[in-house]
Order: C-alpha cells, then sequence, then structure tokens
C-alpha cells in the first residue's frame, strides 16, 4: 500500500471504509483543523473507554494515557495505511501504552508480596455466578478490581482482559514466569475473597 | 490443586469475555477532549502554518469568528491562524466541563457530551 496522502488523491468512485479512513488521516496530516477536531470527536470516547476499563484502580492517569494516545497518531499518522480502520488502529496505540504501564508497574518490587503460599481454593460456585445479571456482574467485576492493590489488578487485567501469557507478562517485566504466576494466583484469591465478600 | 486452576483461569476469562463487546461506553470528559484538540493544533503548527481556513474540508463548517477571517481581505494571510487561541470558547472548553459554548461550528462546542 502506498502513503497516507498518494492513496488518498484523486478518488473520484465510491470509497470503502478503509479508503475514507485514509482520506480522513490525510486531511489532518495536512493540517486541517476541523479533520483535526472530527477526529478526536470522533474516536476520544472510545478510547477513553478502553484506557479507564484497563487501568483500574488508577483513574487519575487516564487523561494524560489518553492525550498521549492521540500526540502518538499525531507523530504516526503518517504510517497509517489503512490495514485496519482508523479506530482499530488507535486501539493499537492505546493498547500499547496500557501495556507500558503494565510493564513499568509490574517491574516495581511488589510490596504486597510474601512467602504465604499461593494455593489455590475453587470459586466457590460458577454457576451462581453465570446466574447474575450481566449489568450488575459488570459493575461488581469494575468495583472489585478497583479495590484490589494495584498489582494485582494490573496483573489481571493483563493476562485475562488482555488475553497475554504469564511468559509473556514475565518476559515483558524481566521476572520469572513462575513469579508472575505466583502474584496471578495472589491477585485471583484477593479477587475472589472481594468477590465473596460482596466488596 | 491444578484443576481448581484450571477453574479459576476459566472464570476470570469468561468475566473478561463477557465484558468486551457490550459494555457501555465510558464518554470522554468534554474538556479533556478540549485539551487534545489544542494540544494537537500547537504540535501541528510546530512543524508549519495549518491549513488555510478557505481549503479546510467545506462540509465541516467555520464558526462565526472564523467565517470573518475567511471573508475578510486579508484571508489568504490570516487564514492559517489559529483564531482559536484568542477565542474565550476554548479557555472555557479547556477548563469548564460541558462548558456552556454556543456557537455554530465552533469545535469546542462539539466536544459536549449530551
Amino acid at each position: 500500500m502506498g502513503s497516507v496522502k498518494s492513496q488518498a488523491d484523486n478518488r473520484s468512485r465510491e470509497r470503502t471504509p478503509g479508503e475514507q479512513d485514509l482520506v480522513f488521516a490525510a486531511a489532518i496530516l495536512d493540517k486541517d483543523r476541523k479533520a483535526t477536531a472530527e477526529f478526536v470527536g470522533r474516536y476520544s470516547d472510545s478510547i477513553y473507554s478502553y484506557v479507564r476499563h484497563r487501568l483500574i484502580p488508577r483513574s487519575d492517569l487516564v487523561d494524560d494515557l489518553v492525550q498521549d494516545v492521540f500526540l502518538a497518531a499525531w507523530d504516526n499518522l503518517d504510517k497509517f495505511r489503512g490495514a485496519s480502520s482508523l479506530q482499530g488502529w488507535l486501539l493499537g496505540i492505546a493498547r500499547h501504552k496500557v501495556e507500558s504501564y503494565y510493564r513499568a508497574s509490574l517491574r516495581e518490587p511488589d510490596p504486597i508480596e510474601s512467602d504465604r503460599d499461593s494455593d489455590s481454593v475453587p470459586v466457590d460456585d460458577p454457576r451462581l455466578e453465570e446466574a447474575l445479571d450481566r449489568e450488575r456482574m459488570e459493575a461488581r467485576t469494575r468495583r472489585v478490581l478497583e479495590s484490589l492493590p494495584e498489582t494485582y489488578s494490573l496483573a489481571l487485567l493483563w493476562r485475562y482482559w488482555e488475553k497475554r501469557t504469564a511468559r509473556d507478562i514475565a518476559r515483558d517485566i524481566g521476572k520469572t514466569e513462575k513469579a508472575v504466576e505466583r502474584t496471578l494466583a495472589r491477585a485471583r484469591d484477593e479477587f475472589r475473597r472481594r468477590w465473596n465478600h460482596g466488596e | 490443586m491444578a484443576n481448581s486452576r484450571d477453574t479459576e483461569d476459566r472464570f476470570f476469562r469468561w468475566l473478561a469475555d463477557s465484558e468486551s463487546g457490550d459494555s457501555p461506553a465510558a464518554s470522554a470528559p468534554t474538556r479533556l477532549k478540549s485539551n487534545i484538540y489544542s494540544t494537537l493544533i500547537s504540535r501541528q503548527e510546530e512543524s508549519g502554518p495549518l491549513r488555510n481556513l478557505c481549503e479546510t474540508t467545506a462540509d465541516r463548517g467555520l464558526c462565526v469568528f472564523e467565517r470573518l477571517v475567511e471573508i475578510s481581505p486579508l484571508a489568504e494571510k490570516t487564514g492559517s491562524f489559529n483564531i482559536c487561541r484568542l477565542c474565550h470558547a476554548r479557555v472555557l472548553g479547556e477548563r469548564v466541563e460541558n462548558a456552556p459554548i454556543y456557537w455554530g461550528n465552533c469545535p469546542y462546542a462539539g466536544f459536549q457530551n449530551h
């Protein structure tokens, strides 16, 4: 695929969504302020929502990180080739920023780590959980994640919400897979404890 | 113990999956949108003038101040100027959530959450 500008030029036929995104990106690169305003208006809610959900409980960092996503997008917009939608491309940048934050946070020595046994016990009754109303359950999940120590919530979000393996996480933060598994086991234990006690 | 870990793994995967997709998207604060826009425009200005107002994408419309610049005899020279820098709407938009800005086609008014 060619550059943003060359692909956007002289399109007279009906444009596909991918081509529309390229034309839109070209207008932003041309410093069209109206296109730039539309860029912010169109994508800021979805990026904000994603980042906010992934940074629990650090809501104080969300605004800065969302702004970083848009600045990185501006710095790299000339590399956008339309292989994915502009929204998908932006979400990719957001995911990268979020993972950088996870990486930096989980590299720090964990004050919660202890030598206690990390053996787990089964979840009380999965059928009961399945019966919960979905919306209430999501709110409850958020509440519990927010109440957890940051190390635990980030580890769970990275492992399950971002679907990264313990091995990947270990490699990214320079710890052993076993250490990551241990942190995850404790995070799951603590999550379950708070979940069962209605936090 | 491996079984209980598998069960927990499944439970957390299920929790994560059940959330993605349909969960209601949170709206970004309007102040944040305004600040992002102002910062992006500042960044754009760092590498040269903005696109002239006469050449901006027509269907997105100009606010009343931009229109004044556009029709002035000096439009060719001043059309690249970021007039928002002088506008009270920008100041309000960056500082007040859902600021009471009612200018048509003002970018800061456009960021309001309704």
